[in-house]
């Protein structure tokens, strides 16, 4: 037993390993810059999702409307370096912690009742930002967009550009997976999770589900707007149809659930394998109406038959080859009975090893 | 001046909340029989909007007209859709999973009209289309006129289904407490599913009022969704009442708002309504015992 599990770190850390050196190699493997580019928007979806994932994955909470937080964070940034002369990182920080302390007020209202309302307000959000921003012509120059003034000066050339911009949605992406993990491992996380499987439970077992969900949820809207923000410096140019768009929240849904919502790197699978497909039927198709008809198809089709996720359905596989390690007791009631005869037998050998060790002190 | 301008926005709040009425009761049997929030109402109401136009382009008749076919046809959706994909879904997760079903079925329509349509902006054009006429100075367009009678003769033919047949009992006792109804010896499954049919079947009336006044186009339900679920918020989750008297309060709200703020701020009051509502009273003003869990 503790073999095999020493045997499975070994392998999960090799594989760490190899995922790391794959991740950080990618720019220098990558042929040209727009592959390059390519990579940055996945690792760019990869934080979305991950960020995502904090409040989907241990609330079982499902958000419609983090583009509201993403976009948000963009536009914060791009006003802070525009409006206030900062410095751009210290911008999008400060820009985050703005959004992170706007998700207060928006969890308590959204939060206090179950499922249903919250995924409502999700939406609505996402309405009423897109709404503000469009109309807002003065400040976030509506519908003709905002430019991001470049973190980066005038030498530094487009590919360079795309793999300093990799590297940091890398380490970003990083800090995050960090941060969830160690959620999933505290006494926080348990509670999260049991806020999942069943609230009405936690509750009575004494979990403080509403400053539990609260936490959490601002937790992810941070992350959210750091992703926002880390793209907008990237991208360079901020549209409201474009960043708060229902459709880049319900990305973030599709690619953490097809990776699988419970596990660490579900939504960083899901983004690469959805991030992929996009930029290919993007560059194969062009925009037309059709890739809403394929999104919408893939993801009723994860909703109806994988609700778990690729990294669970593939774990049950391979749990299957394995040795059983069934959770029933394999036991027959002859077995069951001899064990207790034994059981009740013992106080007397106890009793017996305490005379005999009287004995021996005198 | 001033006040026939008041009365002119109450005239069109209350033609605007007629409309707003019919389909956050739609909204609202979906979720009191299932528990689900539907996202993919207003997708269904824009695409009966685009077979009214489709219909009338094709055979010269008025969209009224369509109403013949889109009802059964939407109401058999609605049955099938229940029974097919979202009686599949797990309970556990039944109100989260349900939204992303609905949300992808929205995504398809939206894709799907885009595809075969075009996103270019449609309207039907009918000999009374700028008719009106005047009552005590505020002024009224037929075309509004007819889309609130219909909307309202609707609801009140809902009203009388869900009163007094027996299948309008059995629903509301299949919303009211499944377990007890199915012990009394409701099929609660196959109500549901009818109960997803006229739910559905509102949407059809819905979309025929809104071809005849206004301009379509594939994305246009995303403006529809969100006043919606405010509605059914503000009113009280499954009370149907609540959401017609929230519509009505909204919708008259909204066109008085225009004067002062214009159309797009005017639509806000439906998002400060719904974040005013989750903090004073989550359950929402007039749901019961149901809203509360939810």
């Amino acid at each position: 037993m503790t073999a095999s599990r020493t045997v499975n770190r070994g392998v999960k850390i090799v594989g760490l390993l190899a995922l790391i050196a794959l991740a950080l190699a990618f720019p220098s493997l990558a042929p040209d810059p727009f592959i390059l580019s390519v990579g940055v928007v996945i690792m760019s979806y990869a934080v979305l999702a991950t960020s995502w994932n904090f409040v989907g994955g241990f609330t079982g909470y499902i958000s419609l409307g983090h583009a509201a937080y993403s976009g948000l964070g963009g536009y914060a940034t791009a006003l802070l370096i525009l409006d206030a002369g900062l410095n751009p990182w210290v911008a999008m920080l400060l820009g985050a912690v703005g959004v992170a302390l706007l998700a207060v007020p928006i969890g308590i209202a959204s939060l206090r009742v179950r499922g249903a309302s919250f995924v409502i307000v999700s939406i609505a959000l996402v309405l009423i930002m897109l709404l503000a921003f469009q109309s807002w012509g003065s400040v976030t120059g509506g519908s003709n967009g905002l430019r991001v003034p470049r973190p980066f000066g005038p030498e530094v050339l487009r590919p360079e550009q795309h793999e300093r911009f990799f590297y940091l949605h890398l380490a970003l992406l990083a800090i995050a997976l960090f941060t969830w993990w160690a959620i999933d491992r505290s006494r926080f996380g348990i509670g999260l999770k049991a806020i999942r499987e069943d609230e009405d439970k936690a509750e009575a077992l004494g979990v403080p589900t509403f400053s539990y969900k609260l936490a959490v949820f601002v937790v992810s809207a941070f992350f959210t707007a750091l992703g926002g923000g880390l793209y907008a410096l990237w991208f360079g140019f901020l549209d409201p149809i474009f960043q708060f768009s229902i459709l880049v929240g319900s990305y973030m849904v599709l690619m953490s659930l097809l990776g699988g919502i419970r596990s660490l790197f579900g939504p960083l699978l899901g983004a690469v394998i959805v991030g992929y497909a996009l930029e290919f039927f993007k560059a194969q198709y062009g925009d037309t109406q059709f890739h809403l008809v394929a999104l919408g198809l893939l993801l009723a089709l994860v909703v109806l038959f994988m609700p778990d996720g690729i990294i669970p359905a593939v774990g049950q596989l391979v749990a299957r080859f394995r040795p059983q390690a069934a959770s029933i007791r394999e036991q027959t009631q002859a077995e069951l009975a001899a064990q207790r005869r034994g059981e009740a037998s013992e106080p007397d050998r106890d009793d017996a090893m305490a005379v005999s060790g009287e004995e021996a002190r005198r | 001046m001033s006040g026939s301008l008041i009365l002119q926005s109450v005239v069109l709040g209350v033609l605007l909340g007629g409309l707003y009425a019919l389909l956050a009761a739609g909204l609202t049997l979906y979720f009191g029989v299932m528990r689900v929030v539907m996202i993919a109402h207003s997708a269904f109401l824009i695409l009966a909007a685009y077979l009214a136009w489709y219909f009338t382009s094709q055979t010269g008749l008025d969209p009224l007209f369509s109403l013949i076919i889109t009802v059964p046809l939407f109401f058999v959706a609605g049955v099938v859709m229940q029974r097919l994909l979202i009686s599949r879904l797990r309970p556990a997760t039944l109100t989260m999973m349900s939204v992303l079903l609905t949300f992808s079925i929205a995504l398809v329509i939206e894709g799907m009209l885009g595809f075969i349509f075009s996103g270019t902006q449609r309207r039907i054009q009918l000999p009374y289309s700028g008719t009106s006429f005047e009552v005590f100075g505020a002024n009224i367009a037929v075309v509004k006129l007819i889309a609130f009678v219909l909307a309202a003769a609707s609801l009140l033919a809902l009203y009388l289904i869900m009163k007094r047949t027996r299948f309008g009992q059995a629903l509301r006792a299949t919303i009211q407490h499944p377990e007890a109804a199915r012990l009394v010896g409701v099929n609660t499954d196959r109500v549901a599913g009818y109960g997803f049919g006229l739910g559905l079947a509102t949407a059809a009336v819905g979309g025929t009022a809104l071809a005849l006044d206004s301009t379509i186009y594939p994305s246009l339900h995303w403006h529809w969704i969100g006043p919606l679920m405010a509605i059914i918020v503000v009113g009280g989750l499954g009370s149907i009442p609540g959401a017609a008297i929230a519509a009505m309060v909204l919708g008259i709200g909204q066109a008085l708002l225009q004067l002062p703020l214009g159309t797009t701020w005017a639509q806000t009051i439906f998002y400060v309504a719904l974040f005013a509502t989750l903090m004073l009273r989550p359950q929402g003003f007039f749901g019961g015992r149901l809203a509360q869990r939810f």
